[in-house]
Parts: C-alpha cells; structure tokens; sequence
C-alpha cells in the first residue's frame, strides 16, 4: 500500500467524521420526531455564525461548542414551536415549511452579518499536524473532529438508550398513542428532541467553522449529505449515522483519489441507490408494522 | 333462477362525465386565444412575450410535479433533472447547428466553450446532435428512461415519501455539480448561451399547443381509471395494494409521465428563451417548481398553471423594486404559509369553498360525493348493486 494511499483512507476517516457530526441530528430528529428538517443545513450555518462571533469576542471553538448549541437549540425551540407542532402528521409538509425556513435563516444571516465569507481559526492548541508516514502530516483538528464525532454518538447513544429521557423518547417512537396514553407528554418529548438535534446541528456548525470559510449557503450540501447518511444507514438503531458516514466519507474519498471528486460522488450515489434497494430503510432500518 | 335474478339487476347505462366541462373548455379556449394572439398585440420584442413562453414551460413543469406529488403523493425534488437534461439536449444541439453556421473567433465550426476548454472537434458522442429531429427524440427519451430506471429501482422496492424526496434531491445536486466540472462539455458555470433563440409567434404557438394536449392528458389519466387507483395508492397506499393493484407500476407510469412532461418543458423553454444555466436543472429549480404547485393547488390540474404565473409573475413585477432584495425571504414566508394555512392551494381552497353545502344531512354528502366521484372518473361503467332477493353465485 502507498503511502498516498494510507494518508487518503485517513483523510476519508476525517470526512466521515464531518458527515457523521453533521448528520446525528438530523438522525434525532428524523428517527424520533419523523420531520424531515430541510433547514438543518442552515442551523449548521448559524452555528457557524455563532463560532465565528465567538471567535471575534476573542474565544475559542471549545468555548464556541457549548453556547452554538444553546443558541441552535432556542432556534429549534422557536422553529419547533412556532411551525412544527401543527405539521406533526404530515411529513412531506414538515420538508417544505422547513426548506422555508432555511431560505428565511439565509436572508437573516445575509442581512444581520453581509455577503462576505467569515474565516474562524482552528484552537492554537490544535495547530500542526501528526506525521504519522510520509511527509504530509495529518492536521491535528481532524483528530479532535473524529473525536468530537465519536464523543457525539456515544453522548446521543447514552442519553437514548441509558437515561430516562431516553427511555420515553424510545417509547414514543415505538408507539406515541400508547406512550400518551401511559401519561408520557409527547409534545413535550418532540419538542425537546427537536431542540436537542437543533443543538447538535449547532456543535456541528461550531467544528466544522474552521475547516471551511462561513457563508450563508454553506449549509445546503451538509444537509445533503445528512440525509444520505441516514438513507444509507437507517434510522431505527443510531449505528446506522457512524456506519453511513464511514461508507460514504471513505468511498467519497478514495474514488475522488482515483478519478476526481464528482464521479467519486456520483459512483457514491449510485452506489447508495443500490444498496437501498437491498436495505430499503436503511443498513440499521427501523422495521415497523404498518 | 339466473333469469330472475336478470330481472332485478338493472344495469345503469355509463354515464361519461366529458373531459372537461362546457365552461371550462371556452374558458380554455378563450385564454388559448388570448396567449396566441399576444404577439401581435405586444410585438415579437416584447419582454413580456418572452416571459409568457417562459411561465408556460414553468406551467408544464409544475404540471409534471403536480401530476405525481398531487395525484400520487411522490414528493420529487430532483424534477429539474429531467427538465435540465431535456433543455441542456436542445441548446447543445441549436449551439452545434449555430456554430456550423458561424465559425468562432478561430474559424472552427464547434460551440466556443468547448474551444475555451481546450477540445480541438465535436465529441464524437454529440454528434448525433446535429440533426435536430434526433436532438428533440433524444431531449425527450433519454429523461424518460432515466425516470424508469430510477423507478423501477425505488418503486419496486417501496421506497417512496421521504427516502424518495431525499434520494431526488442528491440526484438534483449531483447533476448540477456534474454540469458545473464538465464544463468542456456542457458550458460550465456559464451555461450555454448565445444560439439564437425561437422567440415569434410560431413557437408561442408550438409551446401553447404542447401545454394545453399536454393538459388534456393529464386531465384523461387523472380523471380514468388510472387516476383513480393512483389517488387510492396516493391516500393508502397498502390499502390499494391489498385491493390487488400493482402500486409499484402504477407509481413507475406516472413517474414517467411525468418525466416525459417535464423534459418536453425543458426542450421548449431551451429553444424558446436561448440560455441554460446549471440552475435550470438544480435543486432549486426543483422545489420552486414544488412550491408553484403548492401555491396554485396540489391535486387540481389548474393549479400548477395558476401557481407558476402567480410565483413567477409576482417575482417580475416586483423584480425592479426595493422589494427584489427581499424575494428569498418571501419565498420562504410563502412556503411556510401555504403549508400551514392553504394545503390545498389557492385553487383548492376556492374550490372547497365553492363547493361548500352547509346544511346536508350525512345521507346527501354521501350520495354526492358519489355522484362527484364517478363524474370525475369517466370510465365509470356501474354493474348495478346487489337487491334483496338476488342470489350470490
């Protein structure tokens, strides 16, 4: 194996990584609310906004994480409250009211901070690289990205399936009659699921600021990519976001390597579309009766 | 005993409801007129002549979306794909043929952004392109075998609503992507442009012509058996499966129908406004062409056009104010609104309304709704129901 080779498959590990930090919100709130969230791409984006402000206050991308989620999270709180709950039944509905709230948080953005690409600077503790073969080093803020996915899912896998907010949030994906009945608050339950994926596009936003310049569109082509991650992994088990964003990030990579980044993707999705017609919910698919 | 049983079953002779009714048709012809005689009232000049062509090949593509979002609940984001892949089809074909006639700057006879981009002749595989009949066959086939593909692959495994809107969508982004890398091939960042342009009478003729046979088409699929099936798969679609329909079929001929449609809307709109960019065939164009169906009324045939002149229009007449800055953000007030407040559309909320009988007993609403429902369905041919006294066999 090339050493070209070896530093690709690491670079691919990377991109899974943004694709997965990306995508374990929408999984939350598509898994469990059903809202196929269009605007998620753009609560990214203000996520990154809020990294970037943050960034300007003299703070770093750690202090930027714990408040971009605060504020994405009370904009999904808004979003959630003011649009969502009415559309709960109709989810082909949820994807066009939220599409117009990404073009609305787009013009915001583009009114409130101008046209002009904003430039956050990765945390000085993460400059350089490890040189690990060869003489490319690997950029040590892609290692604190694959981390910061894979404290992400673990974080989202423990609060779902080992704490008892979870534990209703399971419930009422499995049956929200029945779990309403038992005295469960559904509305309360998606609500503060939404607010808790909104929070996470805003991590999202908040660590993936310094490796791509902010813009106002910067938002569509993750959320594009989220939502290949979940076709291709499934939403019924949250294994399905590191297994989707492994297969995608690498495939995406290492077919760029050999020919060039659109055939890479292109090959991608038609890879996807096939292996959707074996695993029709996804390779984790939730099988429910219908 | 079967002789009697004869007797009772009276069978009712079908009663064809016509395709359109009386006031429908003269509204129609009386608005067909208007459009075909709009040349001579503004001049072949006219901005506004070159937008009503436009708006109609934006009708038929909101036709096209209407015709499987409204009446089979397929929610496709990926439409322009079809209708970018029929458009870019035509505009290479009228650049080649331009660029035969008027050699660039160097004195090839090929399109001037495949010289930019460094090709020194015609790709072999365009130049079937030459010939325009096989460029208009091609523009309109390969979009509809492409829609076949892609639905015997997702349809035949179940996969519809929002995996299929998902899987649209990447379809969309990854088109445009494709068109903006090969620029050598399809112009690029620039689209094609500059190949002259068929903006006249004749072809505002051509195109009116396609929209309304193209309205009359839907209006026959929607309003026969077909439709009705594919309103059942729409409302329940394991319902209409257990019933013994192949939802899978169903779904795949309207697909394609509708790529069909969509294509011959891209065709039209290539030679009639004389550039495409890869944004004609992008994600955005694709929900636009979603929210004009929206707006005007999902499920109504009238709709899509109403909903494509109303956005669009709206969009030109605003375009020179201080508003013009703000359109985005209208169009997302819009898209919110519409579907919290108008689900059904502009269309269907004035039908509902029109259509409102208060005061009926629960009986009548019944026998009317019946009445409704085979006017609509023309091949409606009743076998007579079952009497007390009949026998079962």
């Amino acid at each position: 194996m090339s050493q070209a080779l070896i530093s690709q498959i690491m670079i691919g590990f990377s991109v899974a990584a943004i694709l997965a930090i990306a995508a374990i919100g929408l999984a939350i709130i598509f898994g469990v609310a059903g809202v196929i969230n269009m605007a998620h791409g753009q609560f990214i984006m203000v996520g990154a906004y809020t990294a970037a402000v943050v960034g300007q206050l003299g703070g770093n991308t750690f202090i930027a994480i714990p408040i971009a989620f605060i504020v994405v999270a009370l904009l999904g709180l808004v979003v959630e409250r003011g649009i969502i709950q009415w559309i709960y039944d109709r989810p082909l509905e949820t994807l066009l009211a939220t599409w117009g709230v990404g073009i609305i948080l787009e013009v915001l953005m583009k009114v409130i901070f101008g046209p002009e690409l904003l430039y956050v600077g990765a945390p000085k503790v993460l400059d350089g690289g490890l040189r690990l073969i060869g003489r490319l080093p690997f950029p040590y803020y892609r290692l604190f990205l694959i981390a910061v996915a894979i404290v992400m899912v673990a974080l989202t896998f423990w609060i779902i399936f080992r704490t008892d907010f979870g534990l209703k949030v399971r419930a009422v994906r499995r049956n929200r009659a029945m779990s309403g009945c038992l005295g469960i608050d559904t509305a309360k339950i998606d609500m503060l699921i939404f607010m808790y994926g909104s929070g996470l596009a805003g991590v999202a936003g908040a660590v993936l600021a310094p490796i791509k310049s902010v813009s106002t569109t910067m938002g569509f082509s993750y959320a594009v990519g989220s939502y290949m991650v979940i076709v291709l992994g499934g939403v019924g088990n949250l294994l399905g976001v590191p297994t989707g964003a492994f297969l995608i990030g690498e495939g995406e990579t290492l077919l760029a390597f050999k020919y060039n980044s659109v055939i890479g993707q292109l090959l991608v999705f038609v890879a996807i579309v096939i292996a959707i017609r074996v695993f029709p919910r996804g390779i984790f698919g939730y099988h429910e009766r219908r | 005993m079967a002789k009697q049983a004869a007797q009772h079953v009276t069978i009712r002779k079908a009663q064809r409801a016509p395709l359109l009714p009386m006031w429908a048709m003269l509204l129609g012809a009386a608005v067909v007129l208007l459009i075909g005689t709009f040349p001579y009232i503004s001049g072949t000049n006219s901005y506004v002549l070159l937008l009503l062509g436009k708006f109609l090949c934006f009708a038929i593509f909101a036709l096209s979306i209407d015709l499987i979002w409204g009446f089979a609940g397929i929610l496709s984001l990926g439409q322009a794909v079809y209708f970018g892949i029929g458009a870019y089809i035509v505009a290479l074909s009228l650049k080649i043929n331009y660029a035969i006639e008027h050699p660039t700057r160097y004195g090839s006879k090929f399109p001037d952004f495949m010289e930019w981009n460094g090709l020194t002749a015609l790709p072999t595989f365009m130049e079937p392109l030459i010939i325009t009949p096989l460029a208009v066959a091609a523009a309109l086939i390969i979009p509809t075998v492409l829609a076949f593909i892609f639905g015997v692959i997702t349809f035949k495994r179940h996969i519809y609503g929002v995996y299929c809107a998902v899987i649209t969508l990447a379809e969309a982004l990854i088109l445009q992507e494709f068109i903006i890398e090969y620029q050598a091939y399809t112009g690029g960042f620039n689209g094609i442009t500059d190949y002259g342009n068929y903006v006249g009478a004749p072809f505002l003729w051509v195109i009116l012509a396609i929209t309304v046979a193209f309205f009359l088409i839907a209006r026959f699929v929607t309003h026969s058996r077909i439709g009705t099936v594919l309103k059942s798969i729409r409302d329940n679609d394991v319902r209409a499966e257990f019933m013994g329909y192949n939802v899978a079929n169903y779904r795949i001929f309207v697909f394609c129908l509708s790529a069909f449609m969509a294509a011959a809307a891209g065709a039209m709109y290539a030679a009639w406004v004389g550039i495409v960019s890869f944004l004609d065939a992008g994600p955005l164009q694709s929900v636009e062409g979603v929210i004009w169906t929206a707006v005007g009324g999902r499920a109504t045939l009238i709709g899509p056009f109403i909903g494509a002149f109303l956005v669009r229009g709206l969009e030109f007449l605003l375009s020179g104010s201080w508003f013009a800055n703000y359109w985005q953000f209208f169009m997302g007030i819009l898209f919110i609104a519409v579907v919290l407040w108008i689900p059904d559309g502009l269309v269907g909320t004035i039908g509902n309304w029109l259509r409102r009988r208060p005061k009926a007993s629960y009986a009548q609403i019944r026998e009317e709704q019946d009445q409704i429902a085979r006017d609509r369905q023309r091949d409606w041919e009743p076998a007579g129901a079952p009497k007390p006294g009949d026998e079962l066999v």
